[in-house]
């Protein structure tokens, strides 16, 4: 066995507490060792040279890179190793910077630490075998879920780039929520007018198929080929794709479960919404008196809201502004906590709002009481620490966004994460802000948090771009990393297939063994680790493996 | 202390909403949010301005930050046990909570007088198959005004055929308004004694009179095992499953006013509505501020036991006069504290007050 060592230094970060010249003597004195080397950055261009190199030069079959955490770089390395026509699968990565050098500051107990950690790697890996690695075929054509501004961007920009599209509306009409708008700020466009613009764009295009009105059923399938289940008016569709969109949106809070409100027990209670949705005639007097009040279903822990909607605000303004063009004679008055005019534009929309004689109190209203002549408004000014108690003849409530009805329906079929709150859960909130733990499957849009129209906009574009990326190539690798069993082992108890999450497990009645599904394992170990007579392994992570770095990491101790 | 009871003085953003929920707002020095303010800064406080809190809850339930204002107060107030600051007369019931098991200082050995007006005997729970138990508690023990409705409940409870019985002597304060004076080292006594009874007499059930005893029981006597209900709870199921039926009319236009620690606190509206209505010919009304946004009528939070430093109209006055218009002639409520403080502004505006249970005995 010929097996190189490369300790990296990353700049000060390891080599600062940790003593790499150290470390790569003391490596040198195991047979199985031919080369041990520390380098400032082995990932830098010369770094990689390096080891390129010595791969050639020693014909290594092992190659240990103690570094920064395998999840950084590991492309990169494995790529290294494949251009040297060595199997990827034979490289271990070692991470002496976040589980060592970050850690601590003794430079005696870390240069020990990242010794037993390398060491580790070194008696994990001699059990290493080349594993085969499958480069699939990926279907070039994507799913959006959701035709809402978002998806309709996406949808756009994927056929745009020549992919086959298939988008999927659960209702009869595109256009989500944005579509009921009647004027969206900034620009003041009517919102049924931007989803035409959209939806007539998409709809000369060849390569989209639009299902309105459709369901879907059923998601399976790896990345670059996916399998979806469509319940469709015209009957039940199947369609392969490469991966997919999921743009489903958000539901505007229901302000009924704030009872003190009086929402929907009196009529003279509306939401932004309802304001959106009432024609011309308010049946308001000439100078009618309108509170308007912030932050209903947002930050509120009473009701599970504690996020911000970051929409309502500009909403509440509209309102206002909206009221005083068309009455003139009216008092408005908003109450808010903060106002959060954060958009480009919005400080100076929050002023004009102002100046057009909109009132704003710094009070949030404790409760709504039906009187026949108006609504009493019962709050504090809490500038002046006055409480007040103030009659109108109409409160509009501005509504925050709560996660869609059937975000936990959606995460499910496609396995994503929900957060706290149950909006969608990107994998990393700024690394890979569309993506999901799923290869292939990218969220956009106000399902993984508020977002105005503009930002799910440029969300459904960015999620589409990343999905283009992956989808372009053609080709994907897929993980060598599944389970297999060992028949003259195995019991058949069958415990493994109620532990396998992929549902990759199937019982063989006739032998009363089981057997694994290949394309459907996601190696996850869940059977490996499940199993009571050891009879199912998982490649790359074999027993002996585990058993001979953890004896490494506890030798001498 | 429960866990759910901790406050979170520091992340209050000021935003008023308390203020603009607390029945004590605008007419009087007492302004929750300053308070909080207060708090957090450690600033010193009027002496006489936590005394006014009635606990009605509005501030806790509301809050977007989940401070717990009301819970806020009672820190303050504890401060203020501590140290002596307490008006007299709240003095004067803690001692005699401490002494006797009860506010009022009466004599422990008559809490069960009255069960005299009764003909028939209640069994002790212990002697019980079902092991239910009625806690009575103190007001309803001693006060001559509401020492009709455990005598009334008893009677509507025993038409229902329901089987239960009293601890008599052996009953402590529950401990609710004590803990709200702000002081714990009683309210734990209280707990401790009242506990040490229902296990001894392995109480599986508990039916109580007052809202005030009912909340403490299910929320602050942490995790008993027991099942514990409103009566009125008890007897809207007998109502509805037919084990009782009112048989006589009750021609009359009844306003009901929710109790802040029936209603608000533990979400119990539509039950004592249920009860109202099933009564021939008795016309429910509604008061503008009804259910959540019921007016507090100033009975909780310790101010039933003695009276703050300003003047000002007293809510159970507001509260008649909005009955007044409704053209209400009887005012129902299912709380006895509520009964006390609204039976003087109803009697000089000629109205009457009435405990539920007082209305349904009238008719069975």
């Amino acid at each position: 066995m010929k097996t190189g060592i490369f300790i990296c230094h990353c700049g000060h970060n390891i080599k600062h507490t940790v003593d790499v010249k150290r470390l790569s003597e003391y490596f040198k004195k195991y047979p199985q060792v031919t080369v041990s080397e520390d380098y400032p950055f082995v990932c830098s261009e010369p770094g990689q040279d390096m080891i390129s190199e010595s791969i050639g030069k020693y014909g290594l079959d092992r190659v240990i890179i103690a570094s920064c955490a395998p999840s950084l770089h590991g492309e990169l390395f494995k790529d290294l190793l494949r251009k040297k026509d060595l199997n990827p699968f034979l490289l271990r990565r070692v991470s002496i910077r976040e589980h060592c050098s970050w850690v601590g500051d003794d430079i005696e107990e870390n240069t020990e630490k990242a010794k037993r950690l390398i060491l580790s790697g070194l008696y994990g890996a001699a059990h290493y075998v080349p594993l085969e690695e499958k480069q699939v075929e990926v279907d070039k054509s994507a799913l959006v879920v959701g035709g809402g501004v978002s998806g309709l961007s996406a949808a756009l920009f994927l056929s745009k780039m020549g992919m086959q599209v298939y988008l999927v509306e659960k209702e009869a009409q595109l256009g989500g929520r944005v579509r009921e708008l009647k004027s969206v700020w900034p620009t003041r466009m009517n919102g049924a007018k931007i989803i035409e613009e959209m939806e007539n764009e998409l709809k000369g295009r060849k390569n989209v198929e639009i299902f309105a009105s459709t369901k879907i059923t059923n998601f399976e399938g790896f990345f670059g080929n996916y399998q979806a289940t469509l319940d469709t008016p015209e009957g039940e569709r199947r369609i392969t794709i490469g991966g997919a969109v999921v743009s489903i949106g958000f539901a505007p809070f229901d302000p009924v479960i704030k009872p003190e409100l009086q929402y929907g027990k009196d009529p003279r209670v509306v939401t932004t919404i309802d304001l959106e949705r009432a024609g011309d005639d308010l049946k308001l007097p000439d100078n009618p008196r309108i509170a308007i009040l912030h932050c209903i279903g947002s930050r509120d822990e009473q009701i599970g809201k504690p996020y911000c909607s970051r929409i309502c605000c500009i909403n509440a303004l509209r309102v206002g502004e909206s009221i005083k063009e068309k009455y003139s004679d009216s008092y408005v008055e908003s109450f808010y906590m903060d106002v959060r005019a954060h958009p480009r534009g919005g400080e100076e929309f929050f002023e004009d709002t102002q100046e057009k004689g909109v009132l704003f109190t710094r009070a949030n209203i404790g409760e709504i009481i039906p009187t026949p002549s108006g609504l009493v408004l019962r709050g504090e000014d809490t500038l002046l620490g006055e409480a007040f108690e103030r009659e109108f003849d109409m409160a509009v409530l501005s509504v925050g966004m709560s996660p869609p009805e059937d975000s936990k329906e959606m995460a499910t079929l496609f396995k994503i994460s929900l957060d706290k709150d149950k909006f969608f859960l990107e994998a990393h909130i700024k690394l890979r802000p569309f993506d999901t733990a799923v290869k292939g499957i990218f969220i956009a849009g106000s399902c993984s948090g508020p977002k105005d129209a503009e930002e799910s906009i440029n969300h459904g574009r960015a999620a589409a771009l990343k999905l283009y990326g992956f989808l372009n190539l053609g080709y994907a690798f897929v993980d060598p990393f599944i389970s297999f069993v060992d028949s003259k082992r195995c019991s058949g108890c069958r415990m493994c297939e109620q532990a396998c999450v992929a549902k990759a497990i199937k019982y063989d009645e006739e032998k009363r063994v089981v057997h694994v599904e290949e394309a459907a394992c996601m190696g996850c170990g869940l059977c490996n680790s499940t199993c009571p007579s050891s009879a199912i392994s998982l490649r790359g992570y074999f027993d002996s493996i585990i058993d001979d770095e953890i004896s490494a990491l506890l030798e001498a101790i | 202390m429960l866990e759910q009871l901790a406050t979170r003085v520091t992340t209050c953003i000021q935003c008023g909403r308390c203020t603009g929920s607390c029945p004590e707002s605008g007419k009087t020095p007492f302004n929750v949010r300053m308070l909080v303010r207060k708090k957090q800064f450690r600033s010193v406080i009027d002496e006489a301005v936590p005394w006014y809190c009635t606990s009605c809850g509005a501030c806790t339930i509301r809050c977007p930050r989940d401070v717990k204002p009301s819970e806020v107060i009672i820190e303050l107030r504890s401060k203020m046990v501590e140290d002596g600051d307490i008006p007299v007369a709240l003095q004067k019931a803690l001692e005699n909570t401490f002494v006797q098991k009860n506010p009022w200082g009466k004599s422990r050995n008559k809490r069960a007088a009255w069960m005299e007006k009764l003909d028939f005997e209640i069994p002790h729970v212990s002697e019980t198959e079902s092991k239910r138990l009625l806690f009575v508690c103190c007001i309803q023990a001693y006060d001559p005004r509401c020492m009709v409705i455990p005598a009334n409940v008893a009677k509507i409870l025993k038409a229902g055929g329901m089987e239960f019985g009293i601890l008599g002597e052996e009953e402590a304060c529950c401990g609710n308004e004590i803990r709200r004076i702000g002081e714990s080292g009683l309210f734990e006594e209280l707990q401790e004694e009242n506990l040490a009874a229902f296990k001894e007499h392995g109480v599986k059930e508990i039916v109580t009179l007052s809202p005030h005893c009912m909340n403490v029981l299910k929320k602050e006597y942490g995790d008993t095992g027991i099942k514990i209900s409103h009566y009125t709870e008890i007897v809207a199921e007998m109502i509805a499953n037919g084990a009782i039926t009112p048989r006589g009319s009750y021609g009359k236009k009844v306003i009901y006013h929710d109790p802040c620690f029936l209603g608000k606190q533990n979400g119990i509206f539509d039950e004592p509505r249920a009860i109202l209505t099933s009564v021939k010919d008795l016309e429910l009304l509604e008061f503008s501020r009804s259910r959540e946004v019921s007016l507090c009528c100033e009975g909780g939070g310790g101010r039933m036991f003695f009276e703050v430093e300003a003047t000002y109209q007293r809510n159970a006055e507001v509260r008649i006069l909005d009955a007044a218009e409704k053209e209400a002639e009887v005012i129902a409520t299912a709380c006895p504290f509520c009964v006390m403080t609204l039976e003087d502004p109803a009697t000089e505006k000629g109205l009457v007050v009435r405990e539920i249970s007082e209305i349904l005995t009238e008719v069975l």
